[in-house]
């Protein structure tokens, strides 16, 4: 170790290999439980076994019976994938035109942007829902139980905290570039085409993911604007819980399988774009 | 200096020098049409539904009168004073003391995680993504697993019967307080640990250096050094934590069900209770502009701490 590096040593070594081992304990403890017991067998999980008597896949397969979760993986996926297009591109404009210019209101809209992830979402959902419902009776259209609705819903979200990761971004990209394209003429359009979207893409990559995964993460709002052909991935989970308890033989071992399907794309993204999502998290505070 | 720089440090080496941002704006050319797009979508999505919700908390709306809602009853402040006799106070009581258990128990121990992954050693990356795990898996997941986990047969009391503890009942009664709060804990420490692991590298390598030529031990120079660098961030950190904890529907439905027990009922578990299943919406909008009400006063603290605005023009306004 070099003299340097000695320096800037903050805790002396057995304090450090302690927490270090404490910390990942706690976290690893359950997630190792989560992991055996959908290894397990359903009979061996309810006899309270921590280490399988017989390890076997069968949970990962008998789950897609037991309970609707691809209709529920599909739905998400699609609401979700909407959600992060459609957010990350309109909050990647909006952001755009907040950071490069000054005008009335600017700050106010900043302000805004920040203190709506903080609105709690019931606060939200429950005027969504009035709008909703009565659209069939004003309007004609039914709109509860649709996936349209539910990304409308989830846009309410991910717009704003869409656009803040945007204005995190941009305002700390240099202007050379545009100022330069528009000496040449380039119209805002072109620039904003050409120039801010290719150079900001993994920003807005990560906005887009944000946008997902606000969605995905949800239950709130899916538990209350799908039915069961519509209900996402984290409703199904959550009503497959729910109807478990006081059975005769809870299947514990396939909601743990099911448990794991429903965090491997968030984890899987999370591995793809660890280093830029991570200065997200940091960012809004959005999980 | 302001917070933003320091969660993003990654951007702020980008930053225009002040001389580059004289230059910037023309302020005769700026194509604000550029917002309508998302601006007419947020006005759309964001604030028809929230002016909306301030409606319906002074109208009797419920399952009868839903279908014609612009026809509802006018009762002006008769939810407030309603919501207050349904059990909002305690609510409220619970909400808060539940968020503020949850943010102190979460602080010493993202600080510790940041302190023990900050020097460099051989699998440290293995640990960081290790910390990363409650954080980054769906707090439905999460409550489902815990759920099972703490059945009065499942695996945390069998592994207390060994111990020769009765663990009881976690999921009702009284209990179920705590183990809200336990789990909260589990899952969200490491938002802590990324603030204030982005603090922690924002000291320079300089003041590591003058303390090591001085000679202090390590622990007056975490106390005296280290720490109060942490102390900004980590506040504003623990602001961001608490409205996460308060706003936190996923946790306290997936692990309690809905109704939730009368000892986890928070507010977001409150209003939707009372909106969809007992399907008074009035009464329901006014908690849940209480609970903005609630929200308020450490999210204006956030905002003012906050520095929003790089923009000189901007700032100005």
């Amino acid at each position: 170790m070099t003299a340097s590096a000695e320096a800037q040593r903050l805790l002396p070594r057995p304090l450090l290999i302690t927490l270090t081992v404490l910390l990942c304990a706690m976290v690893l403890a359950p997630i190792l439980y989560i992991v055996l017991a959908s290894l397990n067998t359903d009979v061996g999980v309810a006899g309270g076994e921590f280490w399988p008597s017989t390890f076997s896949g069968e949970s990962y397969t008998q789950i897609w019976t037991t309970a609707d979760l691809s209709t529920g993986i599909v739905n998400s996926l699609v609401v979700c994938a909407l959600t992060a297009v459609a957010s990350a591109l309109l909050g990647t404009t909006t952001a755009y035109v907040l950071v490069r210019y000054a005008f009335f209101g600017r700050l106010t809209i900043l302000r805004g942007l920040v203190g709506l992830q903080s609105i709690p979402g019931t606060l939200m959902l429950l005027p969504v829902f009035v709008l909703f419902s009565s659209a069939g009776n004003y309007l004609g259209l039914t709109v509860i139980g649709t996936r349209w609705g539910l990304f409308v819903a989830y846009l309410t979200f991910a717009l704003p905290f869409s656009t803040w990761v945007m204005v995190t971004y941009l305002r700390g990209m240099p202007r050379e570039l545009e100022e330069a394209a528009r000496t040449e003429g380039a119209s805002t359009l072109v620039i904003l085409w050409r120039i801010v979207f290719p150079l900001s893409l993994p920003a807005i990559v990560v906005s887009g993911i944000f946008a997902f995964l606000l969605g995905w993460n949800d239950v709130l709002f899916a538990s209350v604007l799908t039915r069961p052909e519509t209900q996402t991935a984290a409703v199904a989970l959550q009503i497959f819980g729910s109807t478990q308890e006081g059975g005769a033989l809870p299947v514990y071992s396939q909601m743990m399988a099911a448990s794991l399907i429903c965090a491997a794309p968030v984890v899987l993204l999370y591995l793809a774009f660890q280093r830029y999502l991570v200065g997200g998290l940091t960012a809004g505070g959005v999980k | 200096m302001g917070v933003n720089s320091t969660l993003t440090p990654e951007v702020r080496t980008a930053k225009p020098t002040p001389q580059r941002r004289r230059r910037g704006v023309t302020e005769r050319q700026r194509p604000l049409w550029l917002l309508t797009p998302g601006g007419v979508l947020m006005v759309l999505v964001i604030l028809i539904p929230l002016v909306l919700a301030l409606w319906i908390s002074a109208i009797d709306l419920d399952q009868y009168t839903l279908r014609r809602w612009i026809e509802a009853p006018f009762i002006g402040l008769d939810n407030y004073v309603e919501s207050v006799g349904s059990g909002l106070l305690h609510s409220v009581w619970i909400s808060v003391s539940f968020a503020v258990l949850a943010t102190v128990a979460t602080v010493p121990i993202g600080i510790a995680a940041a302190l023990v992954t900050q020097n460099p050693y051989r699998g440290r990356a293995i640990v960081r993504a290790v910390f990363l795990i409650p954080y980054v898996l769906p707090s439905f997941v999460v409550a489902t697993v815990w759920r099972t986990m703490l059945q009065p047969d499942g695996i945390v009391n069998a592994t207390l019967a060994k111990a020769g503890v009765d663990g009881g009942l976690w999921l009702s009664g009284p209990k179920s307080y705590w183990t809200l709060v336990l789990v909260e804990i589990w899952a969200a420490w490491p938002f802590i640990y990324l603030m204030a692991l982005a603090a922690l590298q924002s000291v320079d390598i300089e003041v590591h250096e003058a303390s090591a030529v001085d000679g202090v031990t390590w622990w007056s120079k975490l106390r005296r050094v280290i720490l109060p660098y942490l102390r900004g961030p980590v506040l504003l950190a623990c602001l961001l934590a608490t409205l996460n904890h308060i706003n936190n529907f996923t946790l306290p439905f997936v692990l309690f069900g809905a109704p939730a027990p009368d000892d986890v009922n928070v507010m977001p578990m409150l209003v939707y209770v009372t909106s969809f299943q007992s399907l008074r919406f009035g009464l329901s909008a006014a908690m849940a502009v209480v609970s903005l009400i609630l929200i308020a006063i450490p999210l204006f603290a956030y905002l003012r701490a906050v520095r929003l605005d790089v923009h000189e023009e901007g700032a100005r306004r």
